[in-house]
């Protein structure tokens, strides 16, 4: 007998975009036009918000998470009857992973640089050369003071 | 259409600094469509829809409701160039107008800049304006130079689309706004079978990404084009730079060019592919040029 761990389910609910795991009645209608699931023979967006639903989703907040091959590309999104939005789900879930330190290197990566410069590619001299170049008017700065005072930790 | 309108263009991280040939190709081509480029100071990154929104979801939000503060503070609607920019701002703007109390928390935040969101500017694919502001009729009366007997196979990209009911673009499974674009150029439009695949690239297992991105150069590869287009830098990183990870991987050669679609627009209004940044691409568009009769060489 499975038992339903509620405080897990509780802090999914509280996370933006989590709010509707529950109403995900197993249809599989996430499955057929993912492309990660065409691809990947251990991704599959029913089984997640199976363990979503379940509250059990030890498996999904590790380190190598599969969370991480989905694509983001929405179609899940396009195609619940429940309205679940499985892709804002598995996004929740990645918040949960970060909290707890799991997520790939390349996330906090991301928004160290965008905290620090503004932006997610480098200005290099090479990036200005090339505006340059095409006769592109030189950018203007981030407001990157402001971000500091509204991004938390 | 006929006065000029006037937008606040977001380029986004991407179309700045990696890709600003596309930039340059918007620059170029929007004033004979009567669109007036208002650059303002102090964006950031839209924030990143992939990895940045993975953190923090909150963070995400607010990030981008400071973009948005800024147009509206300009009292204009946002155009975007990027689908990425698109997805971050435009799924921003509807959550933050349709939920009060999420509304208040990134207000409260944003208070720390003394700043507020109120919703008052719209967020637009710069594609989307294309059509609902220029104008079919308008686009069709600046081509001066028609790309006759030039294929194109079109790729749409998942986030000018989806989520369908926020992005309020197109049918997001039988889209014809791209193909209706590259037909007012005298180029002719070209269905692919993989024409709806995502491009793979948000996918962090590094097995899969190449095979998407194998698939849709196949079916594009079937049917003699004379070129491939689209409108996100993300996409076009999986298909300029990754058709020769394709050479590698898969060793087998593919070489069809890709262009942004205001490129492609560019070369039908007669500028010269140097001020579109063709030579820029990994694939070039060398034939493709002389094919069109647009002297200046692609180097």
């Amino acid at each position: 007998m499975i038992r339903i761990a509620f405080d897990f389910k509780q802090q999914l609910d509280g996370t933006i975009g989590g709010e509707m795991h529950s109403y995900c009645f197993q249809c599989g209608a996430c499955v057929g036009d993912c492309p990660a699931a065409r691809y990947s023979e251990r991704f599959n967006p029913r089984r997640i918000l199976l363990e979503a639903i379940t509250g059990h989703t030890e498996n999904l907040l590790g380190d190598d998470s599969v969370l991480w091959e989905c694509t983001n590309c929405y179609n899940c999104y396009e195609r619940c009857p429940q309205d679940v939005r499985p892709v804002e789900v598995i996004m929740a879930l990645k918040n949960i992973c970060t909290q707890r330190k799991t997520s790939p290197d390349k996330v906090t990566h991301m928004v160290d640089a965008v905290a620090r410069a503004g932006c997610t590619v480098m200005k290099t001299s090479a990036a200005q050369r090339m505006r340059e170049e095409l006769e592109l008017p030189p950018l203007p700065a981030p407001g990157v003071d402001d971000l500091k005072k509204i991004i938390e930790p | 259409m006929s006065e000029n309108r006037q937008y606040i263009p977001f380029y986004g991280c991407m179309i700045s600094l990696k890709y600003p040939q596309f930039e340059a190709a918007v620059r170029r081509t929007a004033p004979s469509l009567g669109m007036e480029l208002i650059d303002i100071e102090g964006f950031t990154c839209c924030p990143d829809p992939i990895y940045f929104k993975s953190s923090d979801k909150m963070n995400w939000l607010t990030v981008a409701a400071r973009n948005l503060c800024l147009a509206e503070k300009r009292g204009l609607d946002l155009i975007t160039l990027c689908s990425g920019c698109t997805a971050t701002l435009l799924e921003t703007r509807h959550l933050l107008s349709s939920d009060a109390g999420l509304r208040s928390r990134v207000n409260k935040r944003l208070a720390k800049i003394g700043m507020t969101f109120k919703g008052s500017s719209r967020v637009r694919h710069i594609v989307t304006v294309l059509r609902d502001d220029v104008g079919f009729e308008r686009i069709a009366r600046t081509v001066s130079r028609p790309l006759e007997n030039i294929r194109v196979a079109i790729h749409y990209g998942c986030h000018l689309l989806k989520p369908s009911r926020i992005m309020q673009v197109d049918d997001p499974d039988s889209p014809t706004i791209l193909e209706q674009l590259v037909n007012l150029t005298g180029a002719e439009a070209i269905e692919h079978e993989e024409k709806l695949l995502c491009c793979g690239k948000a996918c962090e297992n590094p097995d899969i990404p190449p095979h998407m991105t194998f698939d849709v150069m196949r079916s594009v590869d079937k049917l003699n084009v004379d070129c491939m287009c689209l409108i996100c830098p993300t996409c076009f990183d999986e298909y300029d730079l990754g058709q020769l990870k394709l050479s590698r991987l898969f060793n087998t050669k593919i070489e069809i060019p890709v262009l942004y679609y205001f490129q492609l627009l560019g070369l039908a209004q007669g500028i010269p592919p140097e001020k579109l940044g063709l030579s820029r691409h990994k694939i070039k568009a060398t034939e493709l040029v002389e094919k069109i009769g647009a002297l200046a060489a692609v180097s």
